[in-house]
């Protein structure tokens, strides 16, 4: 479980807050997704979930945050890693081998995988991503897209039990998007894994996280499950935060018809609520 | 204008990246380029600003042909916007940035004019000019990039994935500029663009790409109500012509919220259900 707990933190040698007052908890098990516009304190969040808050970014820090019962600032980086794995929004700064299969070994010796688990694990996560073929090549060699799906599985290799992601799929098309987040229902599902994904992808945010937390200017304006936040789309859209469009057609259609229409999340939604309403 | 001619390009020791691409661009068409990662996308935007020479084939320019011309007649008229503002920005101050990119493209106008173009720039996308643009989000820097290309007044706007990084706001003023533009001072546009809700709402014209082959080209909605072209595609259309296409009956033609919400409120109209 991650639990905040009126958490403000400052980065040294700034004036204004990065985060303010932030209150909420993951459960294990849950999938939280992020979302809010650019310097809305998103990745600080996310960094103080890792304990890089307070551990490398130093500042002002008030409040708590705790990993499994564990507060964060009384806990070291690497034995928070081992909780908590967490794919960076600049892949370039999270790469630090020259060929793909380096770097998965990389963090599995690191983390003292036993030796014959080792390509067993490897070719897991390769496939899981989409990208066993790329298990030989060099880093240099790859697209943007391909980096990220990279840092991806080095992550999901470690099978951490909650796995934080940062904007992961800004370079993948819509196909890999889609895979990537289906990849990370399956972790969820089937392993329990608790998964926190920061994203700009408003669609698919909303088709595959139980939860939204909603923040904007350092402080989180909602949080709830998915369907209950989307309910205040007038909200979200005042703070720039745009919503799917057939979240935006149950809205009007309730107003047009004067009676409350289901939030829709995706299309098998918005089709069955259209259908009953012509009848 | 720009035209390809049977393009066909490999970079070293590769096997071909786009084959036999042919299609025309005319004075200030809107178009987008679509398909997976790999399909070819960036490969074809660059051929067409002369980054790139065809390996067979022919780019036309207007009527310039791309490997007869010079760098400086092609930066007159076609601007390129990266999808990572990093790889254009090189100046200080969002002044010298956008500066600096009129001099090497209009030097010969003098240093008055170009003090004054840059003056106008900055007004009208709201910089003071002192901004730094490494301290800027990215969302601003991208602003920034597209405000040094602008300035130039090019008469072909090239984007490759021009909104990746950017949130929803960011995303929303970067295409609204760019549709001003297009709209006001009849630029052309090329777009690269992942987000089919963005491509929807803005381009005329999709240009379908996969495995460095042309698979279509046709107008926006055309396009993506082709079931069959947007799975070879891997591409989902955007979320209300998807519905359309599910519900059929009429409601294919509906490609906003508004205008489905419209369309349902018409059948009850008619008494199809007890309202
Ligand atoms: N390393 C840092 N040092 C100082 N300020 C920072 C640092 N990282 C982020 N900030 C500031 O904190 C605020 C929130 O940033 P961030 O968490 O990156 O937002 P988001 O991920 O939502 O775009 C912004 O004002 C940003 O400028
Ligand atoms: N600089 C390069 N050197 C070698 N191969 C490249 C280079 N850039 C792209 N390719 C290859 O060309 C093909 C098309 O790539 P690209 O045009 O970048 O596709 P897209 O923009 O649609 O993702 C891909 O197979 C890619 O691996
Ligand atoms: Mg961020
Ligand atoms: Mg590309």
């Amino acid at each position: 479980m991650i639990c905040f707990k009126d958490l403000s933190f400052t980065y040294k040698g700034e004036k204004a807050p990065a985060l303010s007052e932030i209150n909420l908890t993951v459960e294990d098990g849950g999938f939280l997704g992020i979302i809010g516009p650019a310097g809305a304190g998103k990745t600080t969040l996310a960094r103080a979930i890792t304990g890089m808050i307070p551990h490398h970014y130093t500042g002002d820090f008030y409040g708590s945050v705790a990993v499994n019962g564990l507060d964060t600032v009384d806990t070291s980086i690497d034995e928070i890693s081992r909780m908590v794995g967490m794919v960076f929004q600049d892949v370039e700064s999270q790469i630090i081998s020259p060929l793909v299969e380096d770097e998965i070994l990389y963090g599995l010796e690191n983390f003292g995988v036993p030796r014959e688990e080792i390509p067993q694990r490897m070719a897991e996560a390769l496939q899981k991503v989409g990208i066993a073929d790329l298990q030989e090549r060099s880093i240099a060699s790859l697209s943007g897209g391909q980096r990220q799906k990279v840092a991806i599985a080095s992550i999901i290799a470690l099978k951490p039990q909650v796995l934080v992601l940062d904007e992961p799929t800004g370079e993948l098309d819509p196909r890999s998007s889609r895979q990537i987040f289906s990849l990370l229902k399956e972790l969820n599902e089937e392993q329990g894994i608790t998964v926190i994904l920061i994203e700009q992808k408003i669609m698919l945010l909303c088709e595959f996280a139980k939860q939204l937390a909603v923040v904007s200017g350092g402080k989180i304006i909602r949080q709830g499950n998915t369907r209950d936040v989307l309910a205040h789309a007038d909200e979200l859209q005042a703070l720039g935060v745009n919503c799917p469009r057939v979240t935006t057609l149950s809205r009007m259609l309730s107003e047009k018809t004067g009676a409350a229409q289901p939030v829709c999340i995706n299309l098998e939604e918005a089709e069955k609520m259209v259908r009953r309403l012509i009848g | 204008m720009i035209t390809l001619e049977n393009v066909s390009f490999a970079y070293a020791d590769q096997g071909p990246s786009v084959q036999d691409v042919s299609f025309r661009l005319e004075k200030g068409e809107f178009a987008a380029i679509l398909g997976a990662n790999g399909a070819g996308k960036t490969t074809t935007v660059r051929l067409m600003d002369g980054l790139l020479k065809p390996t067979s084939g022919r780019v036309l320019i207007n009527d310039m042909d791309t490997v007869k011309s010079q760098v400086s007649e092609r930066a007159r008229k076609v601007g390129f916007l990266f999808q990572n503002p990093d790889r254009q920005i090189c100046k200080n101050t969002v002044r010298e940035e956008i500066l600096f990119g009129l001099r090497t493209v209009r030097g010969d106008e003098g240093e008055e004019a170009l003090q004054a173009r840059t003056d106008e720039v900055l007004k009208d996308f709201h910089f003071t000019g002192d901004e730094e643009p490494f301290s800027l989000s990215r969302g601003q820097r991208q602003r920034v990039a597209l405000a040094s290309i602008l300035a130039v007044e090019p008469e072909i706007l090239i984007l490759d994935e021009p909104t990746t990084g950017l949130d929803y706001l960011e995303c929303c003023h970067i295409m609204d500029r760019i549709r001003k533009m297009n709209e006001e001072k009849q630029v052309t546009v090329i777009m690269v663009c992942h987000d089919m809700e963005v491509v929807l709402d803005y381009a005329r014209r999709a240009l379908v790409m996969a495995g460095g082959r042309l698979l279509a080209d046709g107008p926006v909605k055309e396009i993506f109500r082709n079931t069959e072209l947007m799975e070879k595609a891997s591409i989902l259309p955007p979320q209300m012509i998807g519905l359309g296409l599910r519900l059929g009956d009429g409601f294919e033609n509906a490609d906003t919220p508004e205008g489905m919400a419209e369309a349902v409120m018409a059948r009850r109209g008619k008494g199809g259900a007890g309202a």
